[in-house]
């Protein structure tokens, strides 16, 4: 993923690209960030080191893609081509830098440099290209890298495959890279030989040095580097190569295994931290299903902002909603306490129960028609359920006491296909529609109540 | 994500198991005071949200749940009740998890901020793990979504005239 960033940097120095520019001036950016004398292998791993806030890393990545307005200005053209030439390392394009690469020696010495000591040969060969092999000799830098690549690559797989469509005007040689280096895994495999050491070096060098010798011994491993690359070419790989492990949720064992992927570090604090940070993007899919509006949103932060919003409303209308029970329930409430405490005399309480009931029922009686059907239908049903209470003649008594029946209230639901809001509505006005029964059949013994009672 | 869902449970029961649990608890509000009606509105207000987010917690599954545990926990705080809770096993106790958490540092300061803020809000989140903060966190939303359905039927069906 980075080395399409750095590749349209890189690719720029012939026709100008609109990333390029402002790659650059990010790039300088983060070097400019170490204190550090210039030492370009040594600076970057520095700023690796530095940067392993991902949210620094994040904003450095977002600048890199999203602004496209050059800051040429800013920087020399030495500099340009000293990053050029950074940037030449790490995407492995030796080709591009054909002719910077003359350059690069004269104001690119700081890099120049060190690159002398340990690989003159190669320096020769790709001036731009041997330096990785001191990349990738850094195993935090290929740990970090790798970590870099893997959260960059989902946020950024989009982004980053948009330029290709403007490198395609590029000189060919940019699209032979193009299975190279496809969205993240193109650094893992420099970074994968990090943790087999030496040979591994050897290894990705010969990589490199393909690109400008094509020596026969080479061919097939940095074929193979690319055969993987392109089987893989997603963020979740699996693969063969330095340490692969796979990632396994065994419910019966007490602990998770996992693989390390290709070319990432195998250290089992990366390991957990991997793990655990696939855990909450997991999770996080699952709430950005529940949490309405969130499909739009992307990136972690901006989700949570939603979802912790979401909760943050949910709450406050249970608030504003019992607010409102409790005001609707006032009448209820009188009601049900004056005749709570009279109810040892059931028929001298019955006026009463009327003038009370008949304030109930006006809210009722529009839909009385409607819930007739379904007390008659529950009768046959629930005759067996009789709760008889013959002290519990009062209406709203009989509305409370309708309240436990809802068990056997459950019970009748059944009846109904859909449990929809309107359900619910009916189910409350039939409690009141009991009421209305009763009073009309006032006169009538105790079994109406119980009856009224078990219609429910 | 089908093998997540598998992985994650957050079913959350129908919507007359919420409607039974919060009727339950108004009528047991009404019959625990006959004779003194609370003379302060907001005392009643109080004690229905109470009611409701206790019933809710009991519709959701009791204490088989972080959240619902320690929000009844909390409620029978309040009115100097105990709180039984049967014996289950465990994979990871709470303290273990608040204990690891102190050690990590390198958890991703962004999502850890709104994690923080979410730990305030759901109930018992302050001894969870990010992760399995989210969990609780899907699952309340359910619940709590569920539970605002069923008290806005209740008010329409109450007030409708």
């Amino acid at each position: 993923m980075e080395n399409e960033l750095f590749m349209n940097a890189g690719a720029s120095s012939h026709p100008p690209v609109m990333t390029s520019p402002s790659s650059s001036s990010a790039m300088l950016n983060w070097v400019s960030m170490e204190t550090q004398p210039v030492d370009p292998s040594l600076s970057c791993n520095l700023f690796w080191e530095k940067s392993t806030e991902q949210s620094i890393f994040h904003s450095a990545l977002s600048s890199l893609v999203s602004s496209p307005t050059p800051s040429n200005s800013n920087f020399s053209g030495g500099e340009n081509v000293v990053i050029r030439e950074l940037i030449g390392r790490l995407s492995n394009i030796g080709d591009i830098y054909g002719t910077p690469a003359s350059n690069g020696n004269v104001s690119g010495s700081c890099y120049a440099t060190p690159m002398s000591s340990p690989t003159p040969g190669r320096m020769m060969v790709t001036k731009t290209t041997t330096p990785i092999t001191e990349f990738s000799g850094d195993p935090g830098f290929a740990e970090r890298a790798a970590r870099f690549s893997c959260f960059g690559s989902r946020s950024f797989n989009g982004r980053t495959n948009s330029p290709f469509p403007i490198n395609n005007e590029q000189p060919v040689a940019i699209n032979e890279k193009k299975p190279r280096i496809s969205s993240s895994p193109a650094l893992k495999p420099l970074v994968s030989h990090v943790p087999a050491g030496e040979s591994s070096g050897e290894y990705s060098r010969k990589r490199i040095a393909n690109s400008k010798q094509n020596s026969p011994s080479t061919v097939s491993p940095s074929k193979e580097i690319e055969e993987k690359e392109d089987s893989d070419p997603k963020r979740c790989k699996k693969s063969e190569g330095n340490g692969d492990k796979t990632k396994s949720i065994d419910p019966y064992k007490d602990y998770i295994h996992v693989r390390a992927r290709r070319g990432q570090a195998t250290d089992s604090h990366s390991l957990a931290e991997r793990v655990r940070r696939e855990k909450i993007s997991e999770r996080m899919k699952l709430l950005q299903d529940l949490v309405p509006g969130c499909n739009k949103v992307t990136g972690k932060a901006l989700m949570l902002d939603e979802i912790i919003n979401y909760v943050q409303s949910l709450q406050r209308q249970v608030e504003f909603l019992s607010m409102k029970l409790s005001s609707v329930n006032t009448r209820l409430d009188f009601n049900m306490d004056a005749l709570l405490s009279k109810d040892i005399f059931p028929s001298s309480n019955n006026l009463m129960h009327h003038q009370q009931v008949l304030q109930l029922d006006s809210s009722a009686e529009t839909l009385l028609g409607d819930h007739h059907n379904n007390n008659l239908q529950l009768n046959p049903d629930i005759s067996s359920n009789n709760i008889i209470n013959p002290l519990e003649t009062s209406e709203t008594r009989s509305f409370i006491s309708h309240l436990p029946t809802l068990a056997h209230f459950t019970d009748s639901i059944s009846q109904y296909s859909t449990f929809s809001e309107d359900d619910l509505t009916s189910i409350i006005h039939m409690g009141f529609s009991q009421n209305r029964l009763h009073e009309l059949n006032h006169g009538s013994s105790n079994q109406v109540p119980s009856h009224m009672k078990a219609e429910l | 994500m089908a093998s997540a869902d598998k992985l994650i449970n957050t079913d959350v029961p129908e919507k007359d198991v919420f409607a039974l649990h919060f009727l339950q608890s108004l009528s047991n509000l009404k019959t625990q005071n006959p004779l003194n009606s609370p003379a302060k509105s907001i005392d009643r207000v109080r004690k229905i949200k109470k009611a409701a987010y206790v019933s809710m917690a009991r519709a959701a599954g009791g204490t088989s749940r972080l959240w619902s545990r320690a929000l009844l926990r909390r409620a029978a705080k309040d009115d100097n009740k105990s709180v039984r809770f049967s014996r289950r096993k465990r994979k990871v106790t709470w303290k273990i998890s608040s204990k690891r958490r102190k050690s990590n540092n390198q958890r991703a300061p962004v999502v850890e901020e709104a994690a923080e803020r979410l730990r305030n809000l759901v109930p018992g989140g302050g001894g969870m793990e990010t992760s399995k903060l989210m969990e609780e966190t899907a699952h309340y939303i359910k619940c709590l979504s569920m539970q605002v359905k069923v008290m806005q039927c209740l008010v329409d069906g109450l007030s409708q005239k």
